[in-house]
């Protein structure tokens, strides 16, 4: 009985997403073996890069009980400036660092209100969002505006040894900050958080001070993410998906970070490769767009349920 | 202080400060009066009664569950849900019946899951917003279909001379009343919502949780028949905004978002605030995308205003 309960809860340690990401493979697998193919499968990965890197911040924010809704947003603006032709005179360097300082800056604002202020995260980011995304409209007066430049594309399309650069580039930003994680303070106050606000508090974890700081890196982590989205496509774009944010939050759920649950990186990073999978999956399956929003929902739940049951049992 | 006073600056009352928002929406309405010649207008006020039907529809119910310390982002895509399945080609009496089953067993899930499985309310709905909203999508890929003429009529037209919006809000008003303020049930929401102790005080506050749940997502379908009438067919985009308008018009009308203190006629204050502001800047001529702007940013002035004890969620 011992052996078979402790058995179980091994199984309930592995993230899910490792198990859907198993399950999917094989799927893959049997239905279209002649997709196992390294570079058509770099090239699914990379679709997937800007949802991986909002994600790494996203696994931030969730592990000390709040959220972000605002990536939407920031990856508008960021396109918006790269591409809308204001910034055609300037060299690259400085448009990159204005873009990440708009994400900076934005993810401070979510940062303050939630943690300062203490509203309600839901709410806070929701509207910022809501506010980036009008304004963009207004400044792009609903049309798309013009092309990224060259060097952007370059960028995108380069390949090292078949593996596109991009995709290079998240598992290197998922590595620096699993490193970050693990090797400064700022981790272990996100895990104390998480798992107790309230005795965090009590144990001298600057509660406030690290909520902000996560919202900020996520913030960051977004306008990343809209850097390399904006990379991926030809022409600036206004429309922007809200799906970017329900896979973000997916994601980092399957990958075993919950409400309460610490930080942890490679779990959510197997989560968005999961989608990646997915995508190509359903893609192939000829499932059309209404399937997968109620795919997407399906997983969030289920992955949702799993951590509600095991936390009940504990 | 005076008794007046004393009303005014009520805050932690079990009915949230209300006062203020009131006084705002009085100062709105007094402005556009005075700077926009049409404001006043019989078409109007008409108008502003029919844009704000379908909002307060969806913001009672958004209240009931924020009054047991829920929130419901599903609002929105119930909406679209029922105006897709109102526009399919069937008798009015199948349509109608439908749509409401249809809501409440989404309200059924989004209960379900947070009271027997403990997922936090906000996953919960989203993840239940994504399933509903493909399931909207799936009934009626685009906007489109017609409606029963009936339900057309039943919002366009009269009745003893009353024009139907305000009927339809006059009834939403009655109705949450008896809910909120005028029941048992309404009792227990601001128990439940109030403090850790409900429970021990022997209200049942798993059921009532969960039928806090299904009344919001009634509420919505509702709004969804009054926005199907007035449209006369479907969409699956329609109940977008409702989301984010609904949680703003409840935090409007000093409903907390932590659970337990808000008012029906809050609510409502609410509700008309956003709908005049909306409406104003219709008669100024705003940019739609400036609007969408300028609610965002009263949003988050309001939930600002709102200290809570917790940080995070």
């Amino acid at each position: 009985m011992t052996s078979r309960s402790s058995l179980f809860r091994a199984t309930l340690r592995i993230p899910p997403s490792c198990i859907v990401f198993v399950v999917l493979l094989v799927t893959l697998w049997v239905l279209r073996p002649n997709m196992m193919n390294p570079a058509i499968l770099g090239t699914f990965a990379r679709q997937v890069v800007p949802l991986g890197i909002v994600v790494l911040g996203q696994l931030l924010v969730i592990s000390s009980r709040s959220i972000d809704l605002s990536a939407g947003g920031i990856i508008l603006l960021v396109n918006y400036l790269i591409s809308s032709g204001l910034l055609y005179s300037w060299p690259l360097p400085p448009i990159i660092l204005l873009c990440l300082g708009v994400g900076l800056a934005v993810g401070l604002v979510n940062g303050l209100f939630v943690g300062k202020r203490r509203a309600s995260a839901v709410i806070v980011t929701l509207a910022v969002n809501i506010v980036l995304i009008g304004l963009v409209e207004y400044l792009a007066n609903g049309k798309p505006p013009g092309d990224v430049p060259a060097e952007f594309r370059a960028l995108y399309n380069l390949r090292l040894w078949t593996i596109p650069a991009p995709v290079l580039f998240w598992v290197a930003l998922a590595g620096t900050m699993s490193a970050f994680l693990g090797a400064f303070v700022f981790g272990r106050f996100v895990w104390s958080i998480g798992s107790n606000p309230t005795s965090a508090h009590f144990s001298g974890v600057p509660v406030e001070r690290a909520v902000v700081i996560a919202h900020v890196i996520s913030g960051l982590m977004s306008a990343v993410a809209g850097l390399v989205q904006t990379s991926s496509i030809a022409v600036g774009s206004v429309r922007f998906g809200p799906e970017l944010i329900m896979n973000s939050i997916a994601a980092t759920i399957l990958g075993g970070v919950v409400f309460g649950r610490p930080a942890e990186v490679w779990g959510p990073f197997v989560g968005v490769l999961c989608f990646a999978l997915l995508f190509v999956v359903m893609t192939t399956m000829g499932v059309q767009e209404p399937g997968k929003l109620i795919v997407q929902g399906l997983i969030i739940l289920l992955a949702a349920i799993f951590y509600g049951l095991r936390s009940k049992s504990n | 202080m005076s008794k007046v006073g004393q009303i005014f600056v009520r805050a932690n009352s079990r009915h949230g400060l209300w006062t203020i928002p009131l006084l705002v929406a009085v100062f709105c309405f007094a402005g556009l009066a005075a700077s926009a010649a049409d404001f006043v207008s019989r078409q109007n006020i008409l108008n502003l009664f029919a844009q704000a039907t379908p909002l307060i529809l969806v913001s009672i119910g958004q209240m009931i569950v924020i009054l047991v310390k829920g929130l419901d982002l599903s609002v929105g895509s119930v909406v679209s849900l029922t105006t897709g399945i109102l526009s399919l080609n069937a008798p009015v009496y199948v349509t109608v019946p439908a749509a409401m089953l249809t809501a409440a067993v989404v309200g059924l899930l989004n209960g379900v899951a947070v009271t027997r499985f403990r997922v936090h309310p906000i996953i919960a709905t989203l993840s239940i917003t994504g399933i509903t909203q493909g399931v909207a999508m799936f009934v009626r890929p685009s906007a489109g279909g017609t409606v029963a003429p009936e339900i057309v009529a039943l919002v366009s037209g009269q009745l003893f001379g009353v024009y139907m919006p305000v009927i339809w809000t006059i009834a939403a008003i009655l109705v949450g009343w008896k809910i909120v303020h005028a029941s048992r049930f309404g009792l227990h929401l601001f128990a439940i919502g109030g403090g850790e102790t409900a429970g021990t005080f022997g209200i049942a506050e798993q059921r009532n949780t969960l039928a806090a749940y299904v009344l919001s997502s009634c509420f919505a379908a509702t709004a969804g028949i009054f926005l199907a009438g007035r449209i006369a067919s479907g969409d699956p985009n329609i109940g977008t905004q409702y989301a984010v308008d609904s949680i703003t018009a409840v935090a409007l009308g000093g409903t907390q978002l932590a659970g337990g203190i808000g008012s029906l006629h809050g609510t409502l204050i609410g509700c008309g605030l956003l709908a005049l502001i909306a409406n104003g800047m219709n008669l100024l001529n705003v940019s739609a995308f400036i609007q969408t702007v300028v609610k965002g940013a009263i949003l988050l002035l309001v939930i600002a205003l709102q200290p809570r004890k917790n940080i995070g969620l």
